[in-house]
């Protein structure tokens, strides 16, 4: 295990930069997910760490070992994909005992090593089976074993759970965290699913269009977004544009009037709203900002309801409460109060066009 | 029993299925069965000059073969011309099939027509114009000789090279094509899989693209190895009348010299040979990579 830096690393193809000057630093033993839609660079920048993808500039390091431009099959990486990439032709044991073989290990230490890191997967006694008779769960597995058992010192993940089931999705999840921790994995891993990054991630960094939007915990992105992009890519937010005017006062298109945090700079902005820091009803009123709204929407969620309420022709908003039985369910066509604290403006001056 | 299909036999399902190869069989059976049968009772007749055909019932003709060098070493000169011409076409083949499988090359349908282009050009023409190029006085030569690279031409034309460098030429295709389909199907991630566990190029190829591509290079090992046995026009023109291989052989032994038994009897050696070395060439690639 090591650290794993990477340093301005950019790709270039033709006039098209479909990553931007990366830099990243992944601590031993730390969790880190790339997250972002699809096109924004993520997997080029995951490709170019295990070595399919030559760089057009900037550079890489595994602990003190430049390792820009070593071939993938020099770099140490334990590599899982989407597709499980599992080679049909060998029994799960020779699946996973491949990479010892390519390290010339010796038989009898192969055949202990492969046995533990079936066991770590919790896939004994599967050792003599084909991949094709596994399910996709037990496919995923072995290739977790198969890219573990090299003792890599980085593990890259490539949206390795985007071809599971949903149930089966979050169970995988948690055993893939458990295991990073347990063996104490530098781990970088892609996704474009928000969900799946949350609950696994030590850090985020969220990417758009080849470049680096913000890095940080789960609480720095939701709470403290660097931009827009952020705010309305992790979690939900609903969008009201308009100009701050004085320190803390804010003038939607609309033409409410709000109070945000004062820290925020004169001229055009938009605030970003989470669903679930508005108030409906009585206990709006004493907060900063109030207004009075029609719903336009009920969605069910089970154990939450989404309330979408116009508060104005351009202004409208989303409020996440929760289902109680006891409460009072909003049905659409009721005139409702709708309240957050100024601290729930998240302000984001208006990006030049 | 377990295993009932859920449809009774004889709903009409079953017979339009049924129906369906009927065409097919009929054809195989009339076009390539029934021949080869009447060729089979043929080679076991005899051979009288002057009379032609004789209705018996006799191994001479197969005896005759197997006993007389000059036809012994005919078919070892197939043999050896179609082994070596497969050998190649998988050595050529493999690599044009791999990057054509994995090109991202937007000219991709581009590049498969040219590999398909030359079997728009019959074989006769094709070594026809062989011909042209090899012979003495031929593009090559004069071209080598003008330059002042050689002072003698080289005697192209007209040897077991000639031959060989002709059949790759019309086989390669087959064997490229074949390869090609299989590999595309072969996930590009399974290759990084092995680059990323360690493996260099050479060994992911023996360790994982090889024996994935096995079922490709099998198909196009027959292929390819039964037109080379069987190739007519190639080793006529470009072997001339002293290179005899079986396939011309057997044309001559019928249309010219008239003996339907011995001809009967080269055709089903023919047949036989090529049947069981692609057996063995199978079972061969088969245990080594699987």
């Amino acid at each position: 295990m090591a650290s794993l830096t990477l340093d301005a690393l950019t790709k270039r193809y033709g006039d098209n930069v479909v990553v931007k000057s990366v830099s990243l630093d992944v601590r031993d033993g730390e969790f880190l997910v790339l997250l972002g839609p699809s096109g924004c660079g993520k997997t080029t920048t995951l490709r170019m760490i295990a070595g399919f993808v030559p760089p057009s500039g900037g550079s890489m390091r595994i602990g003190d070992k430049d390792i820009t431009t070593l071939p993938p099959w020099k770099r140490n990486a334990g590599l899982v994909f989407q597709s499980y990439a599992l080679f049909p032709h060998m029994t799960v044991n020779e699946n996973v005992g491949f990479g010892l073989d390519m390290r010339k290990v010796d038989r009898a230490e192969i055949t202990g090593r492969v046995a533990e890191a079936l066991r770590l997967v919790r896939l004994e006694g599967y050792g003599e089976r084909y991949p094709r008779q596994l399910s996709g769960g037990q496919q995923q597995r072995v290739a977790l074993a198969r890219a573990l058992v090299i003792r890599p010192d980085v593990l890259l993940l490539d949206e390795p759970l985007s071809n599971l089931d949903a149930k089966l999705r979050l169970e995988v999840r948690l055993e893939i965290r458990a295991l990073q921790q347990q063996l104490g994995l530098t781990t970088v891993m892609v996704t474009h699913d928000q969900e799946e990054a949350l609950t696994m991630a030590d850090r985020l960094v969220v990417m758009s269009d080849g470049a680096v939007r913000q890095v940080g915990t789960q609480s720095d992105l939701y709470e403290r977004p660097a931009d827009l992009f952020v705010a309305d890519f992790v979690g939900r937010s609903t969008m009201i544009s308009g100009a701050v005017t004085a320190p803390g006062a804010f003038r939607s298109d609309g033409g409410l009037s709000l109070s945000c945090q004062p820290s925020a700079a004169a001229g055009p902005a938009t605030i970003a709203l989470r669903p679930e820091r508005l108030t409906l009803g009585a206990a709006a009123q004493g907060l900063a900002n109030h207004a009075t709204g029609k719903v336009t929407f009920v969605s069910y969620l089970g154990a939450l309801l989404d309330v979408h309420v116009r508060l104005n022709d351009t202004d409208h908003v989303v409020v996440q409460i929760p289902n109680r039985s006891d409460g009072h369910v909003p049905a659409v066509g009721d005139t409702i109060e709708v309240g957050w604290p100024a601290s729930a403006c998240l302000v984001f001056p208006r990006e030049a066009a | 029993m377990a295993a009932v299909s859920s449809r009774p036999v004889g709903e009409p399902g079953n017979l339009t299925a049924a129906g369906l190869l009927v065409p097919a069989t009929i054809f195989v059976a009339i076009g390539l069965m029934v021949p080869i049968a009447i060729l089979f009772r043929y080679s076991l007749n005899a051979f009288v000059p002057g009379q032609l055909m004789v209705d018996a019932l006799t191994i001479d003709n197969y005896v005759k073969f197997f006993t007389d060098p000059f036809y012994l070493q005919v078919l070892w000169r197939t043999v050896r011309v179609a082994v070596a011409c497969t050998v190649f076409c998988l050595l050529f083949g493999f690599p044009l099939a791999y990057v054509l499988a994995r090109t991202q090359s937007p000219y991709k349908n581009l590049l498969v027509m040219a590999i398909v282009l030359p079997l728009f050009v019959g074989n006769a023409v094709r070594a026809a114009g062989w011909m042209v190029a090899f012979g003495s006085k031929g593009f090559v030569n004069s071209t080598l000789m003008g330059m002042g690279v050689i002072s003698q031409p080289i005697e192209i034309m007209y040897t077991e090279m000639a031959v060989v460098i002709g059949i790759i030429a019309v086989n390669l295709p087959f064997m490229v094509l074949t390869l090609q389909s299989v590999i595309e199907g072969i996930d590009r991630n399974v290759e990084e899989a092995a680059f990323s566990l360690g493996a260099p190029p050479m060994t992911m190829a023996t360790r994982v693209l090889f024996p994935l591509a096995l079922p490709g290079i099998l198909a196009g090992v027959i292929l390819t190895f039964i037109l080379a046995m069987n190739a007519y026009a190639t080793p006529v023109l470009l072997g001339g009348p002293k290179f005899q291989t079986m396939g011309p052989l057997v044309f001559s032994t019928f249309a010219q010299q008239n003996n339907w038994p011995f001809g009967g009897a080269v055709s089903f050696i023919l047949m036989t040979a090529t049947l069981i070395l692609t057996i063995a060439s199978s079972l061969l690639i088969r245990r080594r990579y699987a």
